[in-house]
């Protein structure tokens, strides 16, 4: 590792007092009158000239952000008016896309002006712009540098020349080009105000480039993992600047390993690389996702395991054998499907062809199941009535979203464009929130409303809405004492199958206004805190004012019979047909890695998860007592890092709802 | 037959190879002073009270109809934060092979389950027929050795993998930190020498106890060339005794004299 940059991006971070603010733009652009396209153009033209090429210690790839902001294009009143008139999605800058880094690998920038409009061409112009300067920038400190006697620190900044000639102008040649190229093109899309900027599959893409430079004799293993690092500190100089939900929510997911179009095990050399660097890293950024299928070897998943055991919450596994067949069934085509890759947390997206809007909108599941409890639940004469009316609000919430969505619209960004192929995919993916509290509802309901019959639907109700302040005793048995997912129970396990079925069921078959599908996901983003305080209590008995879980994990205070149960439980429904994405969360205690077995067991546990059809699986190694020492002397934990909900983040840094609900996660130990 | 068990712990990894679960069988004829797993010294049922966080609302004192309440005098279903727990189930071999065996998928070839406790061997009978009933299933057993030679034997017999314990060689010090003479312990280890089956010997590093040169050295002789593990002292031993309303004996106040 070269600890010389580690201490100065991670530990100093002295290099983010270079940035200056930005003055506000947007007055001016509309009192010329710019059309949306031209404004982008200009300001991603104007923000390349205000970038002063800088060079941090004896780095190998460079470029960093010297502007602290990135001023709106549109006034306030602007965009009072687009969102007015079309259906505005987040900031309405377009995230969550991977672009078609390998094509600019191979030809480089300057190839892609032929197929250009002009305001592709300014965009191409400007990076170049930066590029030229930065180069010229090192040439010129080479010069200074060895005058002053550092002849080791003026070869460094010559060689950073001589690959700033060639890339991103020209195709990549050696690995360190292929990186320095991937640097600044995400770099650039960052700056031209796109977010969540993903990197896709890295291994796949940049590996012939280390393969080629390794045959000749160019780089040992050993500088090729250097490099590797150095690329990854480099994706965490200016992510402090990058817009999220909280700090760390900045999408730099990469995707290691899966099938190849070929069909074989895509899991290379430089797939080890990824996880050893992150290993010895210890950073948030890049968030690794790896996929994997019944044909992964022991040794991978032990590898994998070894990388959850720093307490990264990587890797994030995806299941190729639950997602292509998926994303097949949903219209993607068998060559494009195989190439898929993650967004900012788990949407399952094409690269390059994919235009996916991925996280569009979200179903809060309870909040169904709440409606129908009161308005439903008194005139229910059977089970099978209850069943129906659950179904019918469903399809009413997802009708209601889906028909609110119309005239979508994202700014122009004529520097992405030039990156992406024609789009062939324009789906659009609905998370679907709390599952595991909706379904431990209906459990409950099902349990003691019509099966035991030993609550009333009247006193059912009245707990919940008194959030069983008078009736502690529904409370304990609701909360403690009912079936759960989790807990070996056939029911509740039938339940959240019913949910998944009825969920996709509902979205089949509908268009959306770009003419693409919609997809079911079992993921929640934020909407795991957001939605839970629209409702009050629940029949599962949650109360009033408690989280659901995040993403497709069973309920915080489930007394689960354990990790196997959970599995078992949260396998059962066909997740190919909710295949959005949206992990299976699992946090394991820091002390069951203690062993070299225990690593290789817990790789096991992900192999069975794979083998018994889940789709995606996030591994998290906590210690709760850790993360409240944490809390309470923040200062004594700088570096403590968490998983969230589809990303990591420094626990110090996170507003304290987000720390609760790490600390109150079921914690699996010895 | 019934068995009293404390837990059924899945994905026990530290408790023999592959993928694992674990049943924590109630009862122990041994005292041991740093003892980690006080719910399973009794082979009775137990109150667990998570008094720390109780808020003293009092709903558990007033009466109530449950009979499962009526031997612990405080209601056991109206908790809001769920804090009372009764630490001890009863169940039949069939029950326990069942739920056991539902998570066989796990297990593959190398996994398995892990008999452990409180000490197995004390409800030996029961064990036999939950074995009976698991069919071929790698089992392990986590034994203090505490038993007369034919139970040891029979059991650990039908094992694929054996932990036991020495915990102090000096029979003197056994007798004081555990509550009972190694004699036995010894005479089964001797028989598992001769048996072949594959076992662990297992020391727990108890500061000024368990840990000194010469019963480490004592014990390594004994021993005889077979696997060993020093298991580091858990710290948060004591956490558990309080749950319980019992007392950690080797709490700071009543470190031990080592000489």
């Amino acid at each position: 590792m070269n600890t010389q940059l580690y201490q100065t991006i991670v530990i100093e971070k002295s290099h983010r007092t270079l940035r200056r603010e930005l003055p506000e733009i947007a007055q001016e652009y509309s009192v010329a009158g710019l059309t949306p396209i031209e404004r982008m153009t200009r300001r991603f033209e104007w923000l390349c000239k205000e970038q002063e090429p800088m060079f941090l210690g004896d780095e190998k790839i460079c470029f960093l952000r010297t502007t602290k902001n990135i001023p709106d294009v549109f006034t306030k009143e602007e965009w009072e008016e687009i969102r007015s008139k079309h259906y505005i999605h987040e900031s309405g800058y377009p995230s969550n896309l991977t672009v078609d880094y390998g094509k600019i690998l191979k030809n480089g920038l300057l190839a892609l002006k032929d197929e250009s409009d002009t305001y592709g061409c300014r965009s191409i112009d400007a990076i170049l712009g930066l590029v030229e300067r930065y180069r010229q920038a090192a040439l010129a400190e080479s010069r200074t540098v060895l005058a002053e006697g550092h002849a080791a620190l003026a070869d460094g900044r010559s060689a950073l020349a001589h690959v700033l000639e060639q890339v991103p102008a020209y195709g990549a040649r050696s690995f360190r080009e292929a990186l320095q190229c991937v640097r600044i093109i995400n770099f650039a899309l960052w700056l031209e105000g796109d977010y969540h900027n993903t990197l896709g599959r890295v291994d796949q893409y940049l590996y012939p480039f280390l393969k080629q430079d390794m045959e000749a004799g160019i780089l040992t293993k050993e500088d090729a993992l250097e490099l590797v690092e150095e690329f990854f500190l480099s994706l965490n100089r200016d992510s402090d600047l990058y817009p999220g939900v909280q700090q760390g929510d900045n999408g730099q997911s990469l995707m290691l390993g899966g099938k190849t179009k070929d069909g074989s095990c895509g899991f290379n050399l430089l797939s080890e690389l990824c996880l050893k660097a992150s290993q010895e890293l210890k950073l948030i950024d890049p968030k690794i996702n790896i996929r994997v299928d019944k044909d992964t070897p022991d040794e991978i998943y032990t590898m994998c395991s070894e990388l959850t055991k720093v307490g990264l919450g990587f890797p994030q596994y995806s299941n190729d054998d639950v997602v292509l067949p998926g994303l097949i069934e949903m219209g993607y085509a068998p060559e494009d499907a195989v190439e898929y890759t993650v967004a900012a947390c788990w949407e399952f997206i094409i690269p390059g062809v994919g235009r996916d809007v991925a996280n569009i909108a979200a179903l809060s599941v309870p909040k169904v199941i709440d409606t129908c409890l009161h308005r439903d639940l008194p005139g229910c004469q059977c089970l099978e009535d209850f069943y129906k009316a659950v179904a019918d609000e469903i399809r009413t919430g997802l009708d209601a979203i889906c028909d609110n969505i119309k005239d979508l619209w994202f700014v122009p960004a004529p520097f992405l464009n030039l990156l992406m192929d024609t789009p062939k995919y324009q789906n659009f993916g609905i998370h679907n929130v709390g599952l595991s509290t909706a379904a431990d509802s209906l459990t409950a309901i099902m349990e003691h409303v019509f099966d035991t019959k030993d609550v009333t639907a009247e006193r059912l109700i009245a707990g919940v809405d008194s959030d069983f302040a008078k009736d502690p005793e529904l409370l304990h048995m609701l909360r403690f004492e009912t079936p759960k997912l989790g807990t070996n129970s056939d029911k509740a396990d039938e339940n959240l199958v019913w949910l998944l079925d009825t969920i996709a069921d509902a979205l089949e078959g509908k268009k959306n206004c770009l003419g693409g599908c919609y997809r079911a996901g079992t993921g929640s983003a934020m909407y795991y805190l957001w939605s839970a305080e629209e409702i009050g209590a629940s029949p599962d008995g949650r109360r009033k004012g408690e989280p659901f879980a995040a993403n497709y994990s069973i309920s915080l205070f489930t007394r689960t019979d354990g990790p196997f149960s959970v599995l078992r439980s949260m396998t059962k429904p066909s997740l190919s047909r909710t295949i959005n994405g949206g992990p299976l969360t699992l946090e394991f205690h820091d002390t069951i890695f203690k062993t070299p077995e225990a690593v290789a067991q817990v790789g096991q546990y992900v192999k069975q998860f794979v083998l018994m059809g889940g789709h995606q699986l996030q591994l998290n190694a906590v210690n709760a007592d850790t993360l409240k020492q944490a809390q309470a002397h923040p200062e004594h934990y700088p570096q403590l890092i968490v998983r969230i909900w589809g990303w990591s983040a420094y626990f110090v840094e996170l507003d304290r709802a987000y720390q609760d609900h790490v600390i109150a996660r079921q914690e699996y130990s010895l | 037959m019934t068995g009293m068990i404390f837990d059924v712990k899945e994905l026990g990894v530290h408790d023999g190879p592959g993928l694992r679960t674990t049943v924590f069988l109630k009862g122990c004829p041994l005292r041991c002073m740093w003892c980690h797993n006080p719910e399973g010294l009794t082979m009775s049922k137990q109150l667990s009270v998570r008094e720390n966080a109780c808020t003293h609302c009092g709903a558990c004192r007033k009466p109530c109809t449950h009979a499962d309440c009526r031997p612990f005098g405080r209601c056991l279903h109206i908790c809001p934060q769920g804090l009372i727990k009764v630490v001890g189930e009863e169940v039949t071999a069939r029950e326990l092979a069942d739920r056991l065996l539902r998570n066989k998928m796990f297990w593959g070839e190398k996994g398995g389950v892990t008999f452990s406790g409180g000490e197995p061997l004390l409800q030996a009978e029961f064990v036999h027929e939950v074995l009976d009933l698991l069919g071929d299933v790698h089992c392990a057993i986590e034994t203090s050795g505490y038993a007369d030679p034919d139970t040891f034997l029979s059991l650990v017999k039908r094992m694929s993998l054996v932990y036991m314990d020495l915990k102090l060689a000096d029979d003197g010090l056994h007798r004081k930190y555990t509550g009972v003479s190694n004699a036995p312990i010894l005479k089964n280890l001797e028989q598992l020498l001769a048996s072949g089956i594959p076992c662990v010997i297992r020391t727990p590093l108890i500061p000024g106890i368990t840990d000194t040169p010469s019963n480490l050295a004592a014990i390594k002789e004994l021993a005889g060339g077979l696997v060993q593990e020093l298991l580091p002292n858990n710290a948060m031993a004591g956490a558990k005794y309080e749950l319980l309303g019992l007392k950690f004996p080797l709490s700071s106040a009543s470190s031990p004299d080592t000489k």
